[in-house]
């Protein structure tokens, strides 16, 4: 038997220890160099702004190969630069460089001025008046609408009430089924009393939830990736893509109380929407209703939305153009892994482009884009007292 | 960069203060590889955590004395990564006594016991789970404020608690040492504190208009007693885990030393710990038992919040301020004002497409 331990010596310890030492004074100089994490830096164009949030649209520099726009409905939970963290990891990116005309939807930073804001306010109201400012800047009668995580509800839950106004769905790593006990989060909303929680609160706040996240694997998010950022302080860019990831997951917005009360209640406690026994506002959710195509992609490795809460949303639309898409990975990889950017953004578009009616836009991008500031221009004059003015821009928060 | 200079000299001076405690460090791990001392009960700034622990404090606060905004936003980020590296330092100080026991070929379960600390062990489960063991105390304190612009007799009434608090806080290492035994200690204490002080009131009726205010300030330490038990039990069951987990470590280490395996490199002790703990700790959050101690622990601390609010409500209301349930109510006609408008407008759009 061999000796164990036999090069583990006093000059190997100091000389292991003293590595972590000069891997952190070199990534904290490497720290002091950094000005400003930057995200999100697609160019994009504010067409629509309504309270705290705003409507964003990406400038198309190529041709637009599909006549319909996409409009993307991120989360209320977390921020929707995540789809644009940095140029080699940017959906967004991505779906323009296939042609597609992008939208996108920052939800922004509730305030307790916000508290009362329910699923009705948010679907009917926010998400409705966001897809009629699209369908007026594109001129398309209907658009794709592409949904990621709580998002995906939303959206289908739109698709369901407003069918009319969608031509193509594609929902990512989205829950629909809450009956499933393969997620932690999912057996933990069980017994969390959310009546409390909102009356405590009024908005609850994002480093909540984020706690909640963070146990989901408390010793590898809390320590090894730590640990593993030592190796890749030395390195400036892998630094800096490491703390965009890092400000994404902290930069979490707090929820409206009514809102998450109801998604809670409804959607985690009493699977209302598979039931069919959804109201939002005084309209009933019937998922049969969804007649559109469907593109519903789950990530095998999803600890967050596990693919039983996902997948079972095919089996209960009403359209027979509907696809079930695996992406091999976890619920983040789907946004911003390597092999997402190549795999995951062409297959999206690629789907859309094989639906029908989906050929390129006769106008120029240009024009698009006027017609796009026009329409904005338009809805914002009629609800005037939503919003000031479509020119009006500044920090998000 | 503004303050260049000072920064660097507050840099220099940590890059002196490291240098130190590499000095200190070596001496000390000769020390223990000679078999003179083991690192047991070492506070934050010994052992082999002292460089690491000197360098951090003292580079973080190179960054504040040079009192430029910028450098605190780096504090900021710094220290949250330092966070990590540092639980990863604490580890590597629990894995000195097994190196130790392993080299004397006595490495198992039983003797690895003898070793460890298990107050080292709360220490880094704290970190992970982000657990404040002084916060009960801290939440405890703030009630006695409360009382004591209340009632101006704080001194008496929230001694017993202060105490109860510091009594079952010292309870918790012992639970980590696996005595569940000593849980009941926390609610003796709890009980005599509530016996020594609401005791006494109930016997006297409040009167007056300070009634209901002393009420509720009854049921706020009576929420803040139950929080502080379910708190308890919610850290206990952590810990709990945490040690189980680190046994298992052990024995699987054990094992692979006894089939002749060489194990050279802390990382690799390290990456099987956090293998088997969030493997030990997934099975854990997925049990209905955790689910629901989880929420209950949650509805306990929303309790002790909800009335503390109310608490402060009934003190600010003379003062010309707005307060929480009055504003609650402007938000709520701002919100309805809302929706008419946007239904008036939509009713609008159809008369006038």
């Amino acid at each position: 038997m061999k000796t164990p331990f036999v090069a583990f010596d006093v000059k190997s310890l100091i000389k292991e220890l003293g590595e972590i030492n000069t891997k952190l004074i070199k990534g904290a100089e490497a720290l002091t160099e950094i000005d400003e994490i930057d995200v999100g830096a697609t160019p994009k164009e504010l067409v629509y702004e309504e309270d705290k949030l705003k409507l964003y649209r990406y400038q198309q520099a190529g041709e637009i190969t599909c006549r319909t726009p996409v409009l993307i409905v991120y989360a209320l939970v977390n921020r929707q630069y995540m789809l644009d963290l940095q140029p080699d990891r940017s959906m967004v990116r991505n779906l323009l460089q296939h042609g597609l005309d992008v939208f996108i939807i920052d939800w922004g930073y509730p305030t307790k001025a916000d508290m009362y804001l329910t699923l009705d306010d948010y679907i009917n109201g926010y998400l409705s008046t966001c897809i009629d400012v699209v369908r007026e800047a594109s001129q398309s009668e209907r658009i794709n609408l592409m949904g990621i995580c709580q998002g995906g509800t939303f959206s289908a839950i739109y698709a369901a009430l407003y069918p009319e106004k969608v031509q193509n769905l594609v929902t990512l790593v989205a829950p629909f089924d809450f009956s499933t006990n393969d997620g932690l989060l999912f057996n933990w909303s069980k017994y969390l009393n959310v009546d409390a929680l909102v009356e405590s609160y009024r908005i609850v706040p994002g480093d909540f939830l984020n706690g909640g996240f963070l146990m989901l694997m408390p010793f590898s998010l809390n320590i090894r990736k730590y640990v593993d950022m030592l190796d890749v302080m030395e390195d400036k860019e892998k630094f800096l893509n490491f703390l965009r990831m890092e400000k994404w997951i902290f930069d979490s917005p707090g929820q409206a109380g009514e809102c998450l009360r109801q998604f809670i209640k409804d959607c985690y406690r009493e699977n209302k929407l598979v039931k069919g026994e959804l109201r939002v506002g005084d309209r009933l959710v019937d998922l049969k209703n969804i007649t559109m195509p469907l593109l519903n992609i789950y990530a095998s490795a999803d600890h967050l939305v596990p693919p039983a809460a996902t997948k079972p949303l095919n089996d209960l639309v009403g359209t027979d153009d509907k696809t079930l898409y695996e992406f091999k990975g976890g619920h983040i990889g789907v946004f911003v892994g390597s092999k997402s950017q190549k795999e995951l953004a062409p297959a999206i578009s690629k789907w859309l482009h094989a639906r029908p009616g989906q050929g390129p836009r006769p106008t120029t991008n240009s024009e698009q884009q006027t017609v796009a500031a026009e329409a904005g221009q338009a809805i914002l004059q009629e609800a005037s007292s939503r919003k000031p003015a479509v020119s009006k821009r500044g920090t998000s928060r | 960069m503004e303050n260049t200079r000072d920064y660097f000299d507050a840099w220099l001076k940590a890059q002196e203060k490291l240098f130190g405690g590499f000095v200190e460090n070596t001496k000390r791990a000769q020390q223990l590889f000679f078999g003179q001392a083991t690192p047991q009960g070492a506070g934050e700034a010994s052992g082999f955590q002292n460089p690491f622990s000197s360098w951090t404090a003292a580079f973080l606060n190179s960054l504040v004395e040079t009192g430029d905004s910028h450098r605190h936003a780096i504090k900021h980020g710094l220290s949250k990564l330092l966070g990590g590296s540092n639980a990863y330092v604490k580890l590597y100080e629990m894995w000195l006594p097994l190196m130790k026991a392993a080299q004397e070929k006595s490495l198992n379960t039983d003797s690895y016991k003898d070793f460890a600390d298990p107050a080292k062990y709360k220490d880094l489960i704290d970190h992970i789970f982000g657990f404040d063991p002084d916060a009960v105390k801290l939440m405890l304190n703030q009630a006695a404020q409360v009382l004591e612009l209340s009632t101006g007799s704080a001194q008496r009434f929230t001694k017993p608690w202060a105490e109860a608090a510091r009594e079952s806080m010292n309870v918790l290492p012992q639970f980590a040492e696996g005595h569940p035994e000593s849980f009941m200690k926390m609610f003796h204490s709890m009980f005599n504190a509530f016996d020594s002080t609401f005791g006494r009131v109930f016997h006297v009726p409040p009167v007056g208009k300070d009634r209901e205010k002393i009420e509720l300030l009854l049921r706020s330490f009576d929420d803040l007693s139950v929080y502080a038990v379910k708190n308890t039990e919610y850290q206990h069951t952590m810990y709990v885990t945490g040690l189980t987990a680190m046994e298992k470590v052990v024995a699987t280490l054990a094992e692979k030393i006894k089939s002749g395996e060489e194990i050279k490199q802390f990382d690799e002790f390290f990456d099987l710990w956090i293998d088997v703990s969030e493997r030990a700790y997934f099975a854990l959050f997925q049990t209905e038992a955790f689910a629901k101690l989880q929420g209950e622990l949650l509805d306990a601390a929303l309790n002790v919040r909800s009335h503390f609010f109310k608490l402060m409500e009934m003190h600010l209301y003379d003062l010309p301020i707005a307060l929480r349930s009055e504003m609650d109510d402007l938000y709520k006609t701002l919100y309805e004002l809302k929706k008419k408008v946007r239904k008036l407008e939509a009713q609008l759009r159809e008369v006038n497409p």
